[in-house]
């Protein structure tokens, strides 16, 4: 009987632990930490950054932030699968009432983030705990640079920190071969010429626009022609792309894709043909500066973004913005001075520096403790800096209609690059339906 | 019932309670829960759950790209029978009964993909089948063939998605089916080759029949596989494009409910991907089950 009655209490014990184990122990996150006498603020940063993707930039920035701070202690915390891997674990962290202290913000996520989260504005932070330094935010940002992290309702809802916008890629040694200028084509009529060119003279291709699971580098194309993806009338949002500027841009596309000339493959494969020599102009982000740079083996430029004949460039911003989500006073305090001290000049030239991004901050690029040296010895970035004035917001649709009127976008992309129907009908027939969709939310 | 068979049985059940928690907390709930969701309009933050009754049923069933996935799978699951199911029944036959040499080789060759991850292997696969720069496209393009924009064109994403995945799988049901075609006494196929049976026949009517018991677990786990494997390489590569004509239902209902936060939507295409597995299931059960031979 004895016996038994041990075998009970194992079983009984061994089912508990594997239910213990099952639900899993959440760990309390402590608000405060016992540092040598003086208590520490704890932090958390909520960044998307893996490690070859500017994760050691930040874990570098923390660190140093850190070691010269008495009062606040950062934990950086990477979130894997980019801003929407980020948005899902913040989800799950809002449901149970906590949240990190500052969060990266993906620009397609700026709307849904501000309609379903508790966020302090900027500026309310600075008039709160930073009197002295009031004008920050116009003192050290391009106007069009802030207003890339407005929502439809108006509100500044973070600061831009990872800036990112579309150039053009060209390898200089082929353009050369087909008899073309080196220093690559200005405007989009041109861009087809040269591609056209190319095809004919050397048989390879000659363009090639990104298609990942977004339509960030169309926009640059459709809005760079005069026509606008979303128009705002009286507080509502009405889908626009469908104009005759945005039709010949997307036209323009599927012409050249049908003629041969240009390629309608995924993004990796798109960017290894421009890498092994097969694509003479790649139309992607300067993000992806640093690997193209280091694999090419010919003589590669980036050039600005193309502008249409007559028409002013226009190029959508990729990247993130930082938002903060503390929400007792101390934790808000303590994010707003984490936070100035990764928008100051040195910081701001280690973050491009480790990560390929613009920097949304004025007077980085020119100065001697920001990326004068570096962008002397890379040139690639050059294209992105100058064209800066000309950074427009990623379209959001607002909304919680948002993510499926963007997915409308990518199924339209593919039956036009496919060439199953024209650009006019297509781009049409989606604006209707988007519009629908907007209406009856 | 006496005292010691009381105990006994009460033990029995004991031993049986560590893995219901886990069925209940992994298999159960979720199961449950999920159904619940699809009666509702929610987007995993809103406090709020909107009951909408069978409305997310009825847009699921509405819309057209919803048949034209439900077409996809039934692809997927035909074409992943025939390379994983068929070609290694076939496969295995033959090095069996017709090959001598090299078994270690061949088990081991085929074996190996199993164990790389299927997210690696779809990054080789797009590297290896680039169009225009990958290592298959030089050689084609020797013999004057240019491949098509697989990623990108209706069917043969389809078709290479497949492919990507079978190398994936290939080899474990290889060698299951291996198992099974080698446990057919040899003394009955000896004995059909001295009356001259055809190899084909010899096949088709003593090793498929006696080594069903095998083969139909493999068939059930190709058509499983050919729904959840073929997860990994749209993910990764095609995202369901171009124009929903790689995507599956399983990946239909990640995409609503992770891409597009349409929980609601999402449950309810689990739910009826479910329902069509049970009703593959009773098929099953109902015309095969009958037919297969257990030895013991």
């Amino acid at each position: 009987m004895k016996k038994c009655l041990k075998k009970f209490i194992a079983l009984a014990l061994m089912g508990a632990s594997i239910v213990t184990c099952a639900t899993g122990c959440s760990s309390d996150t402590a608000d405060s930490v016992n540092n040598g006498g003086n208590e520490k603020t704890v932090i958390e940063y909520w960044h998307c950054n893996a490690e070859n993707q500017g994760g050691l930039t930040v874990d570098e920035l923390v660190k140093n932030f850190n070691e010269n701070n008495d009062h606040i202690e950062v934990v950086a915390k990477y979130n894997p699968d980019m801003y929407k891997g980020l948005m899902q674990n913040l989800q799950a962290e809002a449901a149970t009432g906590n949240y990190p202290a500052i969060v990266q913000i993906g620009w397609a996520f700026l709307d849904y983030f501000s309609n379903n989260f508790e966020y302090i504005e900027p500026q309310e932070a600075i008039d709160k705990y930073d009197t002295e330094d009031k004008d920050f935010l116009n003192n050290n940002f391009l106007p069009n640079i802030l207003e890339l992290a407005v929502n439809s309702d108006g509100n500044q809802v973070g600061i831009p920190y990872s800036l990112s916008t579309p150039v053009l890629y060209i390898n200089k040694d082929i353009l050369r071969e087909a008899g073309l200028d080196e220093n690559g084509p200005q405007t989009w009529e041109q861009v087809k010429e040269f591609a056209d060119t190319v095809k004919e003279k050397t048989g390879k291709y000659g363009f090639y626009m990104q298609e990942p699971a977004d339509f960030w580098a169309q926009q640059g194309i459709i809005e760079s022609n005069g026509a606008s993806m979303i128009t705002k009338t009286d507080g509502k949002t009405e889908a626009t792309f469908a104009s005759e500027g945005g039709i010949e841009a997307m036209q323009l596309l599927s012409d050249m894709i049908k003629g041969g000339s240009a390629l309608h493959v995924s993004w990796d494969e798109g960017c290894q043909s421009f890498i092994d020599g097969n694509c003479a102009m790649l139309y992607t982000t300067i993000a992806r500066r640093a690997s193209i740079q280091d694999s090419i083996q010919f003589d590669g430029i980036t050039v600005k973004s193309p502008v249409w004949e007559g028409e002013e460039r226009k190029v959508p911003a990729g990247g993130c913005f930082l938002a903060i989500t503390a929400q007792d006073e101390e934790q808000i305090a303590a994010a707003w001075e984490f936070e100035k001290y990764l928008y100051s000049v040195e910081a701001m030239a280690a973050w491009t520096e480790g990560t390929g991004y613009v920097p949304p901050r004025k007077d980085v690029a020119e100065a001697e403790n920001g990326l004068k040296n570096f962008l002397a010895e890379n040139k690639m970035m050059n294209a992105a800096i100058e064209q800066m004035d000309n950074v427009v917001p990623w379209t959001a649709f607002p909304g919680d209609a948002g993510l499926q009127a963007e997915q409308m976008l990518l199924d339209m992309r593919d039956q036009i690059l496919g060439g199953q129907i024209s650009a006019e009908e297509g781009m049409k027939s989606t604006q209707d339906a988007i519009n629908a969709l907007l209406v009856s939310e | 019932m006496n005292g010691l068979d009381k105990k006994r049985s009460v033990i029995g059940y004991i031993f049986l309670v560590p893995s219901l928690v886990m069925f209940a907390l992994f298999m159960f709930y979720p199961l449950f829960y999920t159904i619940y969701l699809s009666f509702f309009d929610w987007n995993m933050v809103k406090p709020v759950k909107e009951f909408v009754g069978l409305e997310n049923y009825i847009s699921v069933l509405g819309d057209p790209n919803t048949w034209k996935i439900f077409g996809n799978t039934f692809l997927y699951i035909v074409i992943l029978l025939v390379f994983n199911f068929i070609m290694p029944y076939v496969l295995s036959f033959i090095l069996s009964n017709i090959v001598k040499k090299g078994h270690g080789f061949y088990k081991s060759a085929f074996f190996l993909p199993s164990v790389i991850s299927l997210v690696v292997g779809s990054i080789l696969y797009v590297w290896i089948l680039n169009p225009i720069s990958g290592p298959i496209a030089i050689i084609a393009k020797y013999f004057g063939i240019s491949m098509p924009f697989w990623s990108k064109t209706e069917g043969w994403v389809i078709a290479v998605l497949c492919i990507i995945t079978t190398w994936k799988t290939f080899g474990y049901n290889f060698i299951i089916i291996l198992a099974g075609v080698s446990g057919v006494s040899t003394e009955v196929i000896e004995a059909a080759r001295l009356d001259n049976i055809p190899m084909w026949k010899i096949f088709k009517d003593i090793v498929v029949p006696m080594s069903s018991a095998t083969g139909i677990y493999v068939f059930i786990i190709t058509i499983v596989q050919g729904m959840q494997y073929v997860f990994t390489p749209i993910k990764v590569i095609t995202q369901g494009g171009p124009n929903y004509a790689s995507s599956n239902m399983i990946y239909m209902s990640y995409h609503e409910a992770f891409t597009l936060y349409s929980t609601g939507t999402s449950a309810a295409v689990s739910a009826m991907t479910m329902a069509l597995f049970i009703i593959l299931l009773m098929l099953e059960f109902k015309f095969v089950e009958k037919g297969v031979y257990y030895e013991n």
